[in-house]
């Protein structure tokens, strides 16, 4: 009886090894299924997509529904979509690069696809599948050092500032916004502050430096003040150090009103816009609007960055598809015909809807009567230079906030902006 | 026994140890070796990237690496204070609760039990939420009863934000040293205890003497995983400051997951996990040597 049992107790353990050993083992990279009765189906092949968080393209309900409309003309094709956050997005996907397990494709912006894993060697050209349409600007983001295309462009936006019309009005600062072309100096911009502040609203606005999420907004405020840049325009060096950057992270310093905030980071902030804590958010574009739509109760208006010239340079983002190179064909051939469906006829203006963001190249009546869109619209001609690709950005991203933590714990702005640039260029001599 | 017989148990013993031998070996023993491993080679992400073998090279930079130095103090400035608080005061609560009816010791257990089940994302999002700078309750009770001139920034601002994550920690770390506690107390020789009282023993004569030897292993266990646990101190840091205000809360464990994951700085990272590793078993040897000579 001890034996038998001492048997079965073995063999379980046994079997729980081979069990977990078993896991490792991979399938076929490209899987047929058999058809009923034995009979030869046409081959599936199954790929992989993972999407960042772009406008409703993290709502599992509409990205099926573009998925649905893509295996309806091909059912030989099944994608399983695998959404990813902001916060551990990367580390996901890094792990699974070095896990040899890398999703087929994968939807976000240059500064990962091009200048990430593009640039490590991970992604296939995609140069074969550019809409010659396509604005060149856009293509010039998305395109590598090498000549690569490593990302497909599906959409893009402007980012810009939120501003709480309501208060703003109550507060009498409306007067200093020039609510026609959404843009204001900087002097009006300080005047508004001050007079919020005197409305006795003193959370005016947050210079978010807790972590890297949502820092468009706080690059852009710094480098528009005053003019400054914030890398070259070769995109080989940083230049955030700059005189003018220096004029502008003083003036917000010393700006009763806007805080220094290590606590929070852009997610924070718009949540702390939306519910009225903060009278102005520096992280704002339209999905960002659309997705607090619920907890915002007052006009939510977007607003250029102040500029001293009145000619504000918004930070971009576009957004495309990016194929892995996991060493099957099969697989990046499946991956290219999808996101060839993807950018091409009615489901390229579903798939850019999904994102709440413009297409990156024309199309007739896109957003036609839309008023929100026509709005957020005025602000993307004012989009500037995509420095986000600029060699290191990883770890320039890191030493940005770093540099905005220790200005709001006192240091020097000079001081602070020099480790900074000395920081991000060690990165980009280094890459 | 007959030698045949001793065989046969043996490789009976040895392949019942098999299953879990192979998951130790696997998943400690071999990431272990190529911890240290890849921490004497430049390795980095990257298709076409190579490892180049630079020996020390990598301990030579962790020295002189101001943040690694910062997070080197933080972490121990975390172990150092949250080690003995957790274990006094995990101690002085088990010996109130103890010996009180069962259903009211249950409870407490319950009560010190409950941060360690609820998952840390969750305990996480709690403290925020109480330390928010624009309308957590800390910053509105302290206003409200006018302790507080104005709302504190308590996780943005470096005075505050690493005694911010000791507390946290402190409550999440408590309550598996109470049931432990309470369950050695419990298992105290009453005779001893008895006797003692009766030769005139005062209530800490007999704690000292009677109690306290025996409860000693349960300690040094308490000690060793309390260490390891404030050493290991990561995921309050990556949820709540990043490591920030200035370098404020980083710690070893979240400056390792920073270069390894995004710098790509394999073998750097490595090289501090061997640090760490070295500290800890330091420490742990130690305070098994102090726990025995008691």
């Amino acid at each position: 009886m001890k034996k038998a049992l001492a048997l079965i107790l073995a063999l379980c353990l046994a079997l729980s090894v081979v069990a977990c050993g078993g896991a490792a083992s991979s399938a076929p990279a490209s899987e047929s299924t058999p058809a009923e009765g034995g009979e030869a189906a046409p081959a599936t092949t199954q790929i992989t997509l993972a999407t960042y968080p772009i406008g409703k393209w993290s709502d599992e309900a509409v990205v099926n529904e573009l998925i649905a409309g893509f295996n309806a003309v091909h059912p030989e094709i099944e994608v399983t979509v695998q959404y990813l956050d902001y916060t551990n997005g990367d580390d996901a996907v890094n792990t699974a690069i070095e896990a040899g397990t890398a999703p087929d494709v994968i939807f976000e912006g240059p500064e990962r696809l091009v200048a990430n894993w593009g640039a490590k060697g991970y992604l296939v050209d995609l140069a074969d599948l550019v809409n010659p349409n396509t604005y060149a600007s856009v293509i010039g983001s998305c395109t590598s050092e090498n000549g690569a295309v490593y990302e497909l462009p599906v959409c893009m936006t402007a980012h810009c500032m939120g501003i709480n019309k309501d208060l703003f009005e109550a507060a009498g600062a409306w007067q200093y916004v020039d609510a026609e072309s959404h843009t204001w100096t900087t002097e009006n911009f300080v005047k508004a502050v001050e007079a919020l502040v005197a409305y006795g609203h003193t959370n005016v606005g947050a210079v978010y430096c807790g972590g890297q999420g949502g820092d468009q907004g706080t690059r852009a405020l710094v480098t528009n003040l005053y003019g400054g840049t914030y890398a070259n325009a070769e995109h080989t060096a940083y230049t955030a150090n700059c005189a003018e950057n220096v004029k502008a992270l003083q003036l917000l310093k010393d700006l009763e009103g806007i805080n220094f905030d290590a606590s929070i980071v852009g997610g924070d902030e718009v949540s702390l816009f939306a519910n009225g804590t903060l009278a102005m958010a520096f992280c704002w574009n339209v999905a960002l609007e659309n997705n607090n739509a619920e907890t915002i109760q007052f006009d939510a208006f977007p607003m250029a960055f102040p500029t001293e010239s009145g000619d504000p340079v918004l930070q971009g983002g576009i957004w495309g598809f990016g194929i892995f190179d996991n060493g099957d064909q099969a697989k990046i051939d499946a991956a290219k015909t999808f996101v060839e469906y993807m950018t091409t006829g009615d489901a390229y203006v579903a798939a850019v809807e999904a994102s709440s963001y413009w297409p990156v190249f024309e199309v007739e009546g896109m957003y036609e009567g839309n008023e929100q869109m026509t709005e957020y619209g005025l602000l993307v001609p004012y989009m500037g230079d995509y420095y986000q690709i600029t060699k290191g950005w990883t770890e320039a991203r890191t030493a940005w906030w770093n540099a905005l933590q220790a200005i709001g714990s006192g240091t020097d702005v000079q001081e602070a902006l020099d480790t900074f640039v000395e920081t991000a260029n060690a990165a980009a001599n280094a890459a | 026994m007959s030698r045949a017989l001793a065989r046969r148990e043996t490789i009976a013993g040895y392949l019942f140890m098999l299953p879990s031998l192979f998951f130790f070996i696997t998943f400690v023993i071999y990431p272990m070796v190529m911890c240290v491993w890849t921490s004497l080679f430049n390795s980095t992400m990257g298709k076409e990237a190579q490892d180049t073998f630079i020996g020390i090279a990598n301990f030579v930079e962790l020295f002189q690496d101001k943040i690694f130095l910062k997070a080197l103090w933080n972490t121990i400035l975390i172990v150092v204070v949250s080690v003995p608080t957790v274990c006094i005061f995990s101690l002085w609560v088990s010996s109130r609760i103890y010996n009180m009816p069962d259903w009211a010791c249950s409870l407490f257990r319950v009560i010190f039990y409950l941060p360690v089940i609820t998952g840390s994302v969750a305990v996480t999002v709690v403290w925020k939420w109480m330390f928010n700078n624009y309308y957590g309750i800390f910053n509105y009770v302290g206003t409200s009863l006018g302790i507080l001139e104005k709302n504190i920034n308590w996780l943005g601002d470096e005075r505050f934000a690493l005694w911010c994550i000791i507390l946290i920690l402190f409550t999440t770390s408590v309550g598996q040293p109470i049931v432990l506690y309470v369950s050695a107390l419990g298992n105290v020789d009453q005779s001893l205890v008895e006797a003692a009282q009766v030769d005139g023993a005062t209530d800490l004569q007999v704690f000292w003497k009677i109690k306290w030897p025996q409860i000693m292993p349960t300690t040094l266990y308490i000690l060793v995983i309390t260490t390891i646990n404030s050493f290991q101190c990561f995921a309050l840091i990556q949820l709540l400051t990043s490591g920030g205000p200035n370098n404020s809360t980083q710690t070893i464990m979240y400056y390792i997951y920073y270069t390894c994951f995004k710098l790509y700085r394999y073998g750097y990272a490595n090289a501090m996990g061997v640090v760490l590793a070295i500290i800890i078993a330091i420490l742990s040897a130690v305070q098994f040597k102090v726990a025995q000579e008691k």
